[in-house]
C-alpha cells in the first residue's frame, strides 16, 4: 500500500468538496478498493470514506413504487430491508461472506463495476437508476465495460431506485475458493416484458442477454430459452473456468433463474 | 485399560481455546530478528544483475544474505544435495529463494525483499511431462521397472484391451499453521531451533552442516505443528537453516515464517501424474495383465520424489491380484516446486491408476464395478494362523487341495514379490456392502437415473490396501526416553511429531497402561533432538507403529526395575508385581505408585529407561523390486454416493459409508478422526483442489481465494464410519495399525462415484480426469453423450 491521505466527511457536500482533487478516491466499504490498495495497484493521494455521511445510508421507497437504497447502504442492510423484492434481498445475502456483507455497499459495489460482481446484474436487469450528486442516469446508459461506467470524477452514487419486478431471480454460480461469481444471471419480469442481465461472463463486465429477454417476453418460461446460447467469443477466460465453460453455464442460469422465478 | 479408550487428543481443549503453543506463539526475547526470502519470478534461468541496494536501505534491515554469504553448506535438500538454500545464480521455479532479508520485523523483512531489482535470463522452462519426456529430464538414469510376467504376451492373447490415460492433479497440504522456523544463538556457537517440523533430527543435521558444526552442538525441539501431511517432511528446511544461519551473523534469535501466498508459491506440493494403461482381461472383467506407466511431476530438485515414486509402484496393485503386470516409472524433472511428501506418498496416484483401470475395465464389460473389483482381489487370508492349512472341502481329492492351495498362494503375491498374508478385504467388502444397502442402492440409482434428466447419480465402491513402514528399510526405527519421578509423575519423549493427528495421546496411552495410572500422570513432552536422537521423520504412518513400541519398551525396563525391588523387599517374585489402578501389588502388599517410585528411588534403582524399537522382518530392493517392503497391510472400504448436475458439471457427495481397519486401535476417537479427515482430503484432492501454474510456469493458484480446499460443509451429509474389529495379525503395538495414511484413498470413491453418475448420461466411458472439476465433469458428460 502507498500512504495516502485519509478523511471522513459527515455530509454530501463535504464529500463532494474533498474529491475534489484529482487523486482523489471514494472510500465505500472498502471490500475491494482496500485490497486493491495493497496489491499497489491503486495509488490515490487522498481516501474520502463515506462511512460518515448518514444522508446515502438506508432504503425508502418513492412514489413510484420503487425501492430506493442509498449508496452507503450495506449488502446486510439490503438483505434485511427490501422484503418487496425478495430477489434483490436473496442476491444482497449472498455476496462473499458476513464480514464483507457488514463492510461493503451497494454504491461501492456499482462505483467498481467489478466483471465478476453480483450488483450490476440486479441493477442492469431491474431497469435501476443510478442517481449522483449531480444526476440520475439509467443502469442502461451506466455500465460501460469491465471496471467502468458513466461516473465522472469525483461523482458520488448517492442512491440507486429500483423498479420492482413482477417477479425477479438471481442464480450464481460460485467459483468455489472465492465465491465470487463464475457467472450470474439476474432475470427480471416486468410488466412490459422480461429482462436478463449477465455479470461474471463477459470480458466487457455487465451485460443485457437481448435474445433471451425477447423470447421470454413472449413466454416466461425455461423452454423459452432452451435452445438459446451466447457466443464463446468475449467471454472471460481463467484459470477457474474457460470461455465456452462460462457460455455454457450463461445459458444454464438463465433458465435456473426463469424457473425459480416462476 | 487406559489403551483403546476413546480418550480426547491431549491437547484438544487447548486448540479450542488459543492455549496450544506454535512456534509462532513462543515468547521471543527482546531483540529478536525476522526473516523473509526474496524469490525469483522466473522459472527457469539465470540471474544476471541483482541490485540489493533498495533492499539493505529499506527501513528495519540489518542484513541481506546471498549464496555468496553462507559460512558453511548451502544445501538445504533431505537426500540428494541438489537444494541450495540460496540460488547459486540459476533458476529453477518461480518462488525460488534468492536472497534472505533478516529485518526488525515481519513486515518489514517481508517489505524490504520486494525492492530488489532482479534482471534474468530466462529460459523456456520444462512444464509438463511431453515437454520433460522430450528434454529426457530425469531424476536416476531412465525409468524404473517393476513386474512379473510378459506383459505384452500377455496382453497379446488376452480376450479383451482397455486403453486410457489419466491425468492426476498435484495438491497442496494447506496446513493451517504455516511453515515456521525460530532460531537461538547459544554460547560456543550452539543452536536451539524450534521448528515446524516433521523431522526434527533433519532440522538439525541440516542446520549442522550449514553451521559447520557436529550435530550434538544443535538442538531442535517441535512440541506440535498445526498440520503437516508430508509438506514439513523436508520444507520445513529451509527456514531452519535461514534462522539458525542468520543467528550466527548477527548473534540475535531469528524467527521466519511464511505467508500463505509465500508458502504456496515456495513449497513443493503432492506429485501430479499421468498414468497411461493397457490392460488385459476377459469378458467378466478378470484382469489377466496390466501395464502401467507412471509419469511423476517432480519438480526442480529430487527431495523425497524416488520414494514416493516408488510407492505409487508399490500401490499399482492396490487390492488386486495381477497375474502378469508391468509398471514403468518416470520421475520427471521439471521447473516447478520441488514435489514432495503428502499423505499417501505417492500411494494414493498409484492406487487412483489401478482403480481407474477397474472402472474403465467394469464399463467396458458391462458388469458392476464392486463385482469386478471383487473377482480381482487377492486371496483372502485364512482364519487364525497362518500356517494353518489352506481351505478347500474334504470330499476333494488330495491333489485338488494341493492345486487349490498353490492357486491360493499364487494369488497372493504382489508384483514386486511380497506375499499379503493378511487379506480381510473379502470379509469386509461382504459387511459393508451389506451394512451401505450397496445392491439395493445400485438399483435405486438406476431407477432415479432412468428417470432423471438433469440430475443424475453416482455409487461407487472402492477399496484400499495400503503397505505399512518406510520403503527406506532403516528409517523403520525408533528411540523413546522415559522417566519416572519419585513423586510417581512419568514424563515421556520419543522421537515421532505432534502435528494434530494424535500420536503424543496414543503413545501416553500405552505408557499409562504399563504403569496402571491415569491419563494424568502421565506427561508427554516437546519432541527434542536432545531426548531422542538420530530419529525418522514422523511420516509413512509410522509414528504411533514406532513410538509407540519404544515407549513401551522403555516404560517395561522401568517397570521391571520396580517389580525386581519390590519383589524383593517381600520374598516375591518380580512377576507376581502388579501394576493397576494407580497402585503397585506385591502379594499381600499394596502400594500406591507414588509410594512405590519413592521406595525405589531411596533404594537407589534407576527410574529413567532408553527404550527402542526396530521393525521386523522387512527387506527390500528397490533397484530389483524384490522384497518384503512392508510390515502388514492396512485397509478400508467405502461406498460413495454422488449428486451430479448434468446441466452445469456441479455435484456433491451424498453419502459416505466407511469401514475402515485399525486393528485394536488405541484410540477409536482419534482413530476417527483420521479416517474422516483422510476421506474429505482425498476428496478434496480428486475433485475441488485445482493448482494452476500458467505458461511461464508461475502458480496462480496461491491463497484460498483461487484454491479450494473442502470445508466442514463439503463433508457427505450422511457419513457412517464403522471400524473392522479385528486385531492385526503382526505384532504391532496392542496389535493396532497405522491409521494416518490409509483412509485418504477412500477419496478415491468419490471420483469412481462421479464417475458413475457421468456413464449414466451416454454409452461413451467418462475417462475423468481429477481433480474432477465441475467444467471436467461437464466435459466428460459430453463426451459420454457424444459417443452415441
Amino acid at each position: 500500500m502507498y500512504a495516502f491521505d485519509f478523511v471522513r466527511p459527515k455530509s454530501l457536500n463535504e464529500a463532494v468538496e474533498a474529491l475534489q482533487p484529482e487523486e482523489a478516491m471514494a472510500l465505500g466499504g472498502g471490500q475491494t478498493l482496500i485490497p486493491t490498495l495493497k496489491q499497489r495497484l491503486a495509488s490515490p493521494s487522498k481516501l474520502v470514506s463515506l462511512k460518515g455521511v448518514e444522508e446515502i445510508r438506508g432504503i425508502c421507497r418513492d412514489d413510484q413504487g420503487r425501492v430506493c437504497i442509498g449508496g452507503g447502504t450495506t449488502h446486510a442492510e439490503v438483505a434485511a430491508g427490501v422484503p418487496e423484492y425478495p430477489a434483490l434481498a436473496a442476491l444482497a445475502a449472498n455476496i462473499g461472506d458476513p464480514a464483507v456483507r457488514n463492510r461493503g455497499t451497494i454504491g461501492g459495489s456499482l462505483a467498481n463495476n467489478d466483471p465478476s460482481a453480483c450488483y450490476p446484474a440486479a441493477a442492469l436487469a431491474s431497469g435501476a437508476t443510478i442517481v449522483t450528486n449531480t444526476r440520475e442516469i439509467a443502469a442502461d446508459d451506466y455500465f460501460e465495460g469491465m471496471f467502468m461506467t458513466a461516473l465522472e470524477e469525483g461523482e458520488i452514487i448517492t442512491e440507486v431506485r429500483f423498479p420492482v419486478p413482477q417477479a425477479a431471480n438471481y442464480q450464481k454460480f460460485e467459483q468455489p475458493a472465492s465465491r465470487f461469481a463464475l457467472v450470474g444471471v439476474f432475470v427480471a419480469k416486468f410488466e412490459d416484458g422480461v429482462r436478463v442481465a449477465v455479470t461474471g461472463a463477459s470480458e466487457e463486465g455487465v451485460f443485457r442477454w437481448t435474445e433471451a429477454e425477447e423470447a421470454l417476453s413472449s413466454n416466461f418460461s425455461p423452454d423459452a430459452v432452451q435452445g438459446l446460447s451466447v457466443p464463446a467469443e468475449g467471454m472471460i477466460g481463467d484459470l477457474h473456468g474457460s470461455p465456452e465453460y462460462r457460455a455454457h453455464l450463461v445459458g444454464v442460469m438463465t433458465r435456473r433463474a426463469v424457473a425459480a422465478a416462476g | 485399560m487406559t489403551v483403546a479408550k476413546p480418550l480426547p487428543h491431549d491437547a484438544a481443549a487447548r486448540h479450542v481455546d488459543g492455549s496450544a503453543r506454535y512456534v509462532d506463539d513462543i515468547p521471543v526475547p527482546a531483540g529478536t530478528l525476522h526473516l523473509c526470502f526474496g524469490c525469483a519470478r522466473i522459472s527457469r534461468g539465470r540471474v544476471t544483475a541483482v541490485d540489493l541496494g533498495p533492499v539493505r536501505a529499506a527501513e528495519g534491515v540489518i542484513a541481506v544474505l546471498t549464496a555468496d554469504d553462507l559460512p558453511f553448506d548451502n544445501d538445504v535438500a533431505p537426500v540428494a544435495h541438489d537444494e541450495p538454500l540460496l540460488s547459486d545464480g540459476t533458476v529453477h521455479y518461480a518462488g525460488q529463494p534468492l536472497f534472505l532479508v533478516v529485518a526488525e520485523s515481519h513486515l518489514q523483512a517481508r517489505r524490504a525483499a520486494r525492492r530488489a531489482e532482479i534482471s534474468y535470463e530466462e529460459e523456456t522452462p520444462i512444464l509438463t511431462v511431453e515437454q520433460a519426456l522430450a528434454a529426457d529430464s530425469r531424476f536416476e538414469e531412465g525409468p524404473r521397472v517393476y513386474g512379473r510376467g510378459d506383459v505384452e504376451a500377455a496382453l497379446a492373447t488376452a480376450p479383451l484391451v482397455t486403453e486410457g490415460e489419466i491425468e492426476i492433479g498435484g495438491q497442496e497440504h494447506f496446513y493451517l499453521e504455516g511453515q515456521a522456523a525460530l532460531a537461538l544463538p547459544q554460547e560456543g556457537g550452539d543452536m536451539i531451533v524450534h521448528a515446524s517440523s516433521q523431522h526434527p533430527t533433519e532440522i538439525q543435521h541440516k542446520v549442522a552442516d550449514a553451521l559447520g558444526l557436529p550435530m550434538h552442538a544443535v538442538r531442535v525441539e517441535v512440541r506440535r505443528m498445526g498440520g503437516g501431511f508430508g509438506g514439513k517432511e523436508s520444507q520445513g528446511n529451509a527456514l531452519a537453516v535461514a534462522c539458525a544461519v542468520a543467528a550466527r551473523a548477527t548473534g540475535r534469535p531469528c524467527k521466519m515464517r511464511y505467508d500463505r501466498d509465500d508458502d504456496f508459491t515456495i513449497t513443493g506440493k503432492r506429485h501430479p501424474f499421468v498414468i497411461r494403461y493397457r490392460a488385459g482381461h476377459d469378458a467378466e472383467g478378470r484382469l489377466l495383465a496390466v501395464d502401467f506407466r507412471q509419469f511423476a511431476v517432480c519438480g526442480w530438485s529430487q527431495d523425497l520424489s524416488l520414494a514416493v515414486a516408488d510407492r505409487a509402484m508399490l500401490h499399482a496393485d492396490n487390492a488386486y491380484w495381477i497375474p502378469t503386470v508391468r509398471i514403468e516409472s518416470h520421475r520427471l524433472k521439471t521447473n516447478h516446486q520441488s514435489h514432495t511428501a503428502f499423505r499417501g506418498f505417492g500411494g494414493p496416484q498409484g492406487m487412483v491408476g489401478i482403480e481407474r483401470v477397474l472402472d474403465h475395465v467394469a464399463h467396458r464389460v458391462g458388469r458392476d464395478p464392486a463385482e469386478v473389483r471383487r473377482l480381482n482381489y487377492y486371496a483372502e487370508a485364512e482364519e487364525g494362523a497362518l500356517s494353518a492349512p489352506l481351505g478347500g472341502s474334504a470330499a476333494s481329492p488330495p491333489e485338488d487341495i494341493s492345486a487349490k492351495k498353490k492357486d491360493l498362494q499364487e494369488r497372493r503375491v504382489t508384483p514386486y514379490g511380497q506375499v499379503v498374508e493378511d487379506f480381510i478385504l473379502g470379509g469386509m467388502t461382504e459387511r459393508l456392502l451389506e451394512t451401505s444397502g450397496y445392491h439395493v442402492r445400485r438399483a435405486r440409482v438406476a431407477e432415479w437415473n432412468a428417470r432423471n434428466e438433469v440430475i443424475k447419480r453416482g455409487l461407487a465402491f472402492t477399496p484400499v490396501k495400503f503397505g505399512i513402514s518406510f520403503t527406506l528399510t532403516h528409517l523403520n526405527q525408533a528411540g523413546a526416553l522415559v522417566h519416572v519421578y519419585q513423586d510417581g509423575s512419568v514424563a515421556l519423549n520419543h522421537g515421532g511429531t505432534e502435528m494434530g493427528q494424535g500420536l503424543f495421546q496414543k503413545v501416553a496411552q500405552v505408557a499409562a497402561q504399563v504403569f496402571g495410572l491415569p491419563m494424568a500422570a502421565v506427561r508427554i513432552t516437546a519432541t527434542d533432538t536432545a531426548k531422542v536422537p538420530n530419529t525418522s521423520a514422523t511420516a509413512a504412518s509410522s509414528g504411533s507403529d514406532l513410538n509407540g513400541m519404544a515407549v513401551r519398551l522403555a516404560c517395561e525396563e522401568i517397570a521391571g526395575r520396580m517389580a525386581a525391588f519390590l519383589a524383593e523387599r517381600h520374598q516375591a517374585k518380580p512377576t507376581e508385581v502388579r501394576f493397576r489402578e494407580s497402585r503397585v501389588e506385591v502379594g499381600a502388599e499394596s502400594y500406591s505408585f507414588a509410594e512405590a517410585a519413592k521406595a525405589c528411588w531411596m533404594g537407589r534403582v534407576s527410574l529413567s529407561a532408553t527404550g527402542y524399537y526396530r521393525t521386523p522382518d522387512i527387506s527390500w530392493d528397490r533397484i530389483r523390486g524384490e522384497g518384503r517392503p512392508f510390515f502388514y497391510f492396512a485397509y478400508g472400504a467405502v461406498v460413495s454416493e454422488v449428486a451430479v448436475d448434468t446441466l452445469t458439471g456441479e455435484y456433491r457427495i451424498l453419502r459416505a459409508d466407511i469401514l475402515h481397519d485399525a486393528g485394536s486401535s488405541l484410540n477409536p476417537a482419534i482413530d476417527r478422526g483420521q479416517v474422516e479427515g483422510g476421506y474429505v482430503q482425498g476428496a478434496g484432492w480428486l475433485t475441488t483442489e485445482e493448482l494452476v501454474w500458467d505458461d511461464a510456469g508461475r502458480l496462480r493458484t496461491h491463497a484460498p481465494s483461487t484454491y479450494k480446499i473442502p470445508a466442514a460443509s463439503d463433508a457427505p451429509e450422511v457419513f457412517e464410519v464403522n471400524f473392522w474389529q479385528a486385531e492385526n495379525r503382526a505384532e504391532t503395538i496392542h496389535r493396532s495399525k497405522a491409521v494416518g495414511e490409509p483412509p485418504l484413498m477412500l477419496g478415491i470413491s468419490v471420483l469412481m462415484a462421479l464417475s458413475d453418475a457421468v456413464a449414466a448420461c451416454g454409452p461413451g466411458y467418462p475417462a475423468l480426469d481429477a481433480p474432477a472439476t465441475p467444467e471436467r465433469v461437464l466435459a466428460a458428460i459430453r463426451r459420454v453423450r457424444g459417443a452415441a
